[in-house]
């Protein structure tokens, strides 16, 4: 956006608001929506936030103790090249159980979507006219889901968090994400993906208090066949989001080549 | 906070299989406890872990000070930890997971502070 657009928009705001408080100024025309542009929020659109259903509170992930029942996921079908990668993975876990969790993450380097998703501490939702906001307490990540009917952008930036849309099925949320930076893991056990690494993300209450989100991957490169798995959230509504500053005080950031390290330097 | 360690500590999660790992546990004698007795320098009620700053009197009266990472705020301070748990010149008696390279230094699982109270400080199975 320029300056010339940037005027016009201005003009427009206060040659609107001139003529809803009965001032004599002529009507512009107002400017064409930019395409990723967020409008006005109405009293009607916050009104219609009530309709949506209560996930207020602090949701906790649940993959410590899951709902008594709840399947083992299957397992997923690989290209040659990451089958490879996984197999190497789920040897070494038997192996040497904890030597796999080795990742920039130790270094503070946030993981991307959707293993965002699945961070040891809670996430919390937020509803605005046309979007829905997920805070991440892990790495204070957020995650930015436009509900107003725009379109998936073409050309998005790949992000740790890629770009999302959404929209109400009833009271599930469905979310779909793309842009994400091929880096970073779209499952457990699988270091990076192609560019074309796609989420659909399915949200909704499954009790009134378990929140169930089903995440389906598709990507060409990695995956043979759409792979989808199911994480459960608890509703806490006493507990608190809380600060995380990874940088704070972490002692285990990787060495220079790679290693798992532990500075044992007091810092105060 | 030690998610790596939320992840070794539990079988059930190796089966779901989905939660992102913090750090590797790969420095530590996962599982082996060995405990030590000291009185606090330091609590360290910061992210992503806390940290137990211990002075320990050796038998042939050295004096050493230990570094025991622990879980995070996010995960003590919700199951009744907190900032001032511990402060300095309280006697503790610590359980720990030691640094294989034998540095003074490890995991703290689980504290009896002086008022004999002891508070665990890893998941329990199932919980």
């Amino acid at each position: 956006m320029n300056y010339r657009v940037l005027l016009q928009s201005g003009l427009g705001v206060i040659c609107t608001a001139a003529l809803a408080s009965g001032g004599g100024l002529q009507a512009v025309a107002a400017p064409a929506p930019q395409a990723g542009a967020t409008a006005p929020a109405s009293e009607s659109a916050y009104a219609a936030l009530a309709k949506l259903p209560d996930w207020s509170g602090v949701w906790d992930p649940a993959f410590m103790r899951p709902p008594p029942g709840t399947p083992r996921p299957a397992a997923p079908k690989l290209t040659p090249t990451y089958a490879a990668q996984y197999a190497q993975y789920q040897a070494k876990n038997r192996s040497t159980p904890g030597l796999n969790f080795v990742s920039d993450v130790a270094s503070c380097v946030p993981p991307g979507v959707p293993q965002s998703m699945q961070e040891p501490y809670p996430i919390e939702f937020l509803f605005t006219p046309g979007r829905v906001t997920i805070l991440i307490e892990t790495d204070h990540l957020i995650r930015r889901i436009y509900t107003d009917g725009r379109p998936m952008p073409k050309d998005a930036d790949p992000t740790y968090q890629g770009t999302s849309i959404g929209h109400w099925e009833g009271d599930t949320l469905v979310v779909e994400t793309s842009a994400i930076l091929p880096s970073t893991s779209p499952m457990q056990g699988i270091s990076g993906h192609s560019d074309k690494l796609h989420l659909t993300e399915r949200i909704h209450l499954v009790s009134p208090d378990l929140l169930a989100i089903t995440t389906t991957r598709v990507d060409p490169a990695v995956f043979l066949e759409p792979y989808t798995t199911t994480a459960y959230y608890r509703r806490h509504r006493d507990w608190q989001m809380m600060e995380y500053v990874c940088e704070q005080n972490n002692h285990d950031a990787l060495d220079a080549h790679g290693n798992p390290a532990f500075d044992l330097s007091h810092k105060p | 906070m030690i998610r790596a360690l939320l992840c070794a500590g539990a079988v059930s999660l190796a089966l779901i299989g989905s939660a992102s790992a913090h750090h590797s546990t790969a420095m530590f004698e996962w599982g082996k406890e060995v405990s030590l007795q000291g009185t606090v320098k330091e609590y360290q009620w910061t992210q992503p872990h806390t940290f137990l700053w211990v002075i320990v009197q050796g038998s042939n009266g050295t004096v050493e000070e230990w570094g025991l990472e622990g879980m995070s705020p996010s995960w003590l301070g919700r199951r009744g930890w907190g900032r001032n748990t511990f402060k300095a010149g309280d006697k503790v008696s610590v359980v720990y997971y030691p640094l294989k390279d034998h540095r003074p230094g490890g995991f703290y699982v689980r504290v009896k502070g002086s008022d004999g109270q002891v508070m665990e400080a890893l998941p329990q199975r199932g919980g």
